[in-house]
């Protein structure tokens, strides 16, 4: 089965260009740019025969979303009242805004940047270009990440210098929403050798996305593209939380790429509620010998929502390891594709890597697909396994919280949230873990529909 | 416990490496053509909706494209295969009757032997037609069919077009239409209602004549409440350019039935083999798939089974070594499209000598198949750096009922255990042959004693020498 290339109409050599134009961008950006539009048009959407079949793209109407061209600075968003209690920075846009931008003085004093792409551009350029120049921090096999590097209006650099340790996330917070209009964007996150930081995306539904009223009419989507792109030096360690909270009608995409240097870290808490088709792939490059990625990822579905989430994990270094769990509980019509690969390469004695996918389906007509995959060069690993469930609520467990006085309905939502707090545990901000607690609470149905679903599955 | 030098490779693949300088009676033109579907067709003399069959088959070949999932199978030339030869005239009977050519081919390949010992019958596959056929007698008298599947269409036209085709429509894959536009010779198994077949059918297949392709095709119906083993081992002979072996097996087992289908592969390592294995399962009838392969150089093959009926249950045990140039791209699908279905598979796999073996699997519960149990369980060993291991497990789950647990794990033995096996006595080889033999005790626990020792003594033949 062959897949086309996608065919959008905003990602272009000619929209690359005329972007940069806008931008004065500098002549090795332009580059990166055209290169970027270059291996959208000439790839199939998906290039990894292995998952062709679970690409579905339908509901996406490409057509009738038109991104916005360049990204301004509202009035007062460089206010240090903007900073959330016990955060280190934010940076906040929201639709073609930039609405919240501040940081702690000790942050400042210690050299950390979080800012625009357009800003650390006039000032120290060199910043973005030693990580994202040739395409390194994306996979070039992917025309989804291609299109954010050919066509993104707004960048983010978030740069710890080495042997910081930062106290307190950088909070980075996109807000998308109004119909017919896109967002797409690139972050850029550098940690220096010993460095130690933590990160928590979040993405919600804007005020235009919030006020809109519902419709199921399908010119009202909008759309959020963008990237998480790491580089972690010697030592460095990076926490990093997302929570995906967008409207019905946004359509996301999402690439995550990170490449770890010697005894690096980097720990993913990612969680996603919202979005009518959310796709991300993430890609953890183990270079560094000794490096290690821990990554959590739960998805909570319903209605016809879709989550497409992929994750390609490369051993490379000696003695790397990756832990990969994910989640999904899909009630309704809702799908979850958990895609992934682990690939340990000749040079990679020693690894130890597990990917674990495990699903619960909630209704008759929800869907799981699991596809855990291993590509093994080198034998000598100290553990390289993938494990994955599909399965109902466990009856013992409901009867065990029953008999302790719960109601079946009540025992039920126990179960289900207990099996994503893993994720939920491991938010930073006091505040934000409360708000996924909650998020994921509010996605429960009502007592009467939780019935129904109950006798329909019986 | 020092080791003395030992050749690395000790291949003894040779002693069964016989090819004979036999004269077909008829060989068609190599590369294939509408002539040459239609040449095929007209010297069985077919009815003719095999023929449109055949054609209809031929043309899907030509559009459909090459499987891009697995690579390699671009080096196929299907230009340089003969599509049909014909070593004797008719089916034989008797063994008597054999041309002695043939029968030296088969005497070293112990098939007379095999059967007094146990066998209840023997149909073996010489090239593209089947020669030698014989069903215990009272076989025949419970009405238990076997013989050779262009025989069936002649005597069985009923019972060969009810189901022909239907597990296995030429439009499944590009190779399944291959097969059916040119195939030829292969089992026809029908057991009726009730009876159980007390020992196991054999076939022994093999592949002679350098670029034959090999087509055969094998329908097995397993009719209500009755049981039935059938076993298929191969030998080839080596040669240095490719041969092509593009098999479709259909199994029906109709409610209640007991169907196990045994494939030992060992095709030399110059064969293309592509199958494509399929089974229908219906109401509380149990179907299993044991699948070895450990020959060809490139396997692609995952035994199938579709659960149609309520109760049904699959068992799919898949075993692959894959060393030197090979690539085994073997695995397994379970379809659970009735409620109350259960499967299992099993995959246990070896790579070594810089070779290749990929697991690839789909376990699929449809809309409607509520109460599903399945379980997958995938194991590698990788025995050197230079191979490669895979594992590609599709799971699709639609129902909200369904337990289903994969699990897989990809290592080398450890040194731990060779140390332990060394200080009882043995040596580093030794230890090695007990460990890959007791990794793959749950095929071989499987299979009818002789093969089971046969197949011990395959691997062992693989694994000397691997250690270095």
């Amino acid at each position: 089965m062959s897949v086309p290339p996608l065919k959008l109409g905003f990602a272009g050599e000619a929209d690359a260009r005329s972007i940069a134009r806008t931008f004065k961008e500098p002549s090795w950006l332009v580059d990166e740019r055209v290169a970027g539009a270059g291996l959208v048009a000439s790839q199939p959407a998906e290039t990894n025969q292995l998952f062709t079949t679970y690409l579905d793209l339908r509901t996406v109407r490409f057509g009738a979303i038109q991104p916005y061209a360049q990204t301004g600075l509202a009035e007062g968003a460089r206010d240090a009242s903007r900073l959330p209690a016990g955060a280190a920075a934010i940076l906040h846009i929201e639709e073609d805004q930039v609405v919240a931008q501040a940081m702690r003085d000790d942050a400042w004093a210690a050299g950390v940047v979080v800012d625009t792409f357009e800003n650390v551009l006039l000032s120290r350029p060199g910043l973005i270009r030693s990580v994202i120049e040739g395409g390194r921090s994306l996979p070039d096999n992917d025309p989804f990440a291609q299109v954010a590097r050919a066509a993104a209006t707004v960048g983010v650099l978030v740069h710890v210098p080495a042997g910081v340790e930062l106290d307190g996330p950088i909070v980075l917070r996109w807000g998308v929403g109004a119909a017919g209009r896109g967002l797409i964007g690139r972050t850029v996150i550098s940690i220096g050798e010993r460095a130690h930081a933590k990160v928590l995306e979040e993405q919600v539904a804007s005020g235009a996305g919030r006020s809109a009223p519902v419709d199921s009419s399908t010119d009202r989507q909008s759309l959020w593209w963008g990237t998480t792109e790491i580089d972690l030096a010697r030592g460095a360690t990076l926490d990093f939380s997302g929570e995906q909270d967008f409207g019905d009608e946004t359509v996301a995409f999402v690439n995550r790429h990170a490449t770890l240097g010697r005894d690096a870290t980097l720990r993913w808490a990612l969680a996603s509620v919202g979005a009518g088709f959310f796709r991300s792939r993430i890609d953890n490059r183990l270079v560094g010998q000794g490096s290690s990625v821990r990554q959590v990822e739960i998805g909570f579905g319903d209605r016809a929502q879709l989550f497409d989430l992929t994750s390609y994990t490369t051993h490379i270094g000696e003695d790397t390891t990756g832990d990969l769990l994910s989640k999904g509980v899909f009630l309704d019509r809702a799908r979850g594709y958990f895609k992934g690969l682990i690939s340990i390469e000749r040079s990679a004695i020693g690894t130890d890597s597990f990917l674990g996918e495990f699903a619960m389906l909630l209704t008759r007509k929800a869907r799981s697909v699991a596809v855990p995959s291993l590509e093994i060069d080198q034998p000598n690993v100290r553990r390289a396994a993938h494990s994955s469930s599909v399965g109902p609520i466990d009856e013992g467990q409901i009867f065990y919280l029953m008999s302790r006085g719960l109601s079946r309905d009540a025992a039920r939502k126990a179960i289900v949230l207990g099996f994503l707090e893993p994720v939920v545990a491991r938010i930073p901000l006091p505040e934000a873990q409360a708000g996924l607690r909650a998020l994921l609470e509010a996605k429960w149905p009502a007592p009467g529909a939780a019935a129904v679903a109950d006798k329909a599955a019986a | 416990m020092t080791q003395t030098a030992k050749p690395v490779v000790n291949d003894r693949r040779a002693e069964y490496a016989f090819h004979d300088d036999l004269i077909y009676l008829h060989e068609a033109k190599r590369g294939l053509t509408r002539a040459t579907v239609e040449e095929i067709s007209a010297l069985k003399n077919e009815p003719d909706w095999m023929l449109q069959f055949r054609l209809r088959a031929y043309e899907h070949f030509l559009k459909r494209p090459m499987p891009m999932w697995t690579d390699g199978l671009d080096k196929i030339d299907f230009d340089k295969i003969v599509y049909y030869r014909k070593p004797s005239e008719r089916e034989e009977r008797s063994w008597d009757d054999v041309p002695d050519q043939i029968k030296d081919t088969f005497e070293r390949l112990g098939i007379p032997e095999a059967e007094r010992k146990f066998l209840s019958g023997v149909g073996a596959q010489y090239d593209s037609e089947v020669v030698y056929h014989s069903v215990k007698e009272e076989l025949s008298k419970l009405g238990v069919v076997f013989m050779g599947t262009d025989q069936a269409l002649i005597e069985y036209p009923d019972l060969f077009r009810k189901y022909f085709g239907t597990i296995v429509p030429p439009e499944d894959n590009k190779f399944s239409a291959l097969n059916s536009a040119v195939w030829s010779g292969g089992s026809f198994v029908y057991v009726p209602p009730g009876v159980d077949v007390p020992l196991p059918l054999q076939a022994y297949f093999r592949i002679n004549g350098e670029n034959t392709g090999q087509f055969e095709r094998t329908l097995i119906i397993v009719d209500e409440g009755a049981s039935v083993h059938y076993i298929e081992g191969c030998t080839a002979p080596i040669y240095a350019t490719e041969s092509l072996h593009v098999a479709v097996v259909e199994v029906i087992a109709l409610p209640r039935s007991k169907v196990r289908y045994t494939t030992i592969q060992n095709w030399s390592n110059d064969v293309y083999n592509l199958v494509t294995k399929r089974a229908h399962a219906y109401e509380d009838s149990n179907v299993e798939w044991i699948d070895a392969n450990t020959g060809s150089r490139k396997t692609v093959k995952y035994p199938s089974i579709y659960l149609r009926g309520r109760g049904a249950n699959a068992d799919i045990i898949s075993v692959a070594v894959g060393g030197k140039g090979q690539h085994q791209d073997t695995g397994a699908k379970a379809i659970h499209l009735a409620p109350d279905t259960t499967s299992r598979i099993v995959s246990k796999s070896i790579s070594k000598d810089g070779g290749r073996v990929s697991y690839r699997g789909h376990l699929k519960v449809a809309p409607g198949a509520t109460g599903v149990v399945a379980s997958v369980r995938c194991d590698a060993l990788m025995l050197d750096d230079m191979s490669r291991s895979d594992t590609y497990p599709y799971i699709d789950i639609q129902e909200d009922d369904t337990t289903m647990t994969h699990e897989a794990t990809v290592g080398r033995i450890s040194a731990d255990q060779i140390f332990y096996l060394m200080s009882r006595g043995l040596t580093e080889n030794e230890a090695q042959n007990l460990i890959v033999q007791g990794f793959l005790e749950v095929f071989t626990k499987e299979l009818p004693m002789e093969y089971a020792i046969e197949f011990n003594r395959l691997v062992k033949m693989e694994m000397e020498g691997a250690l270095g």
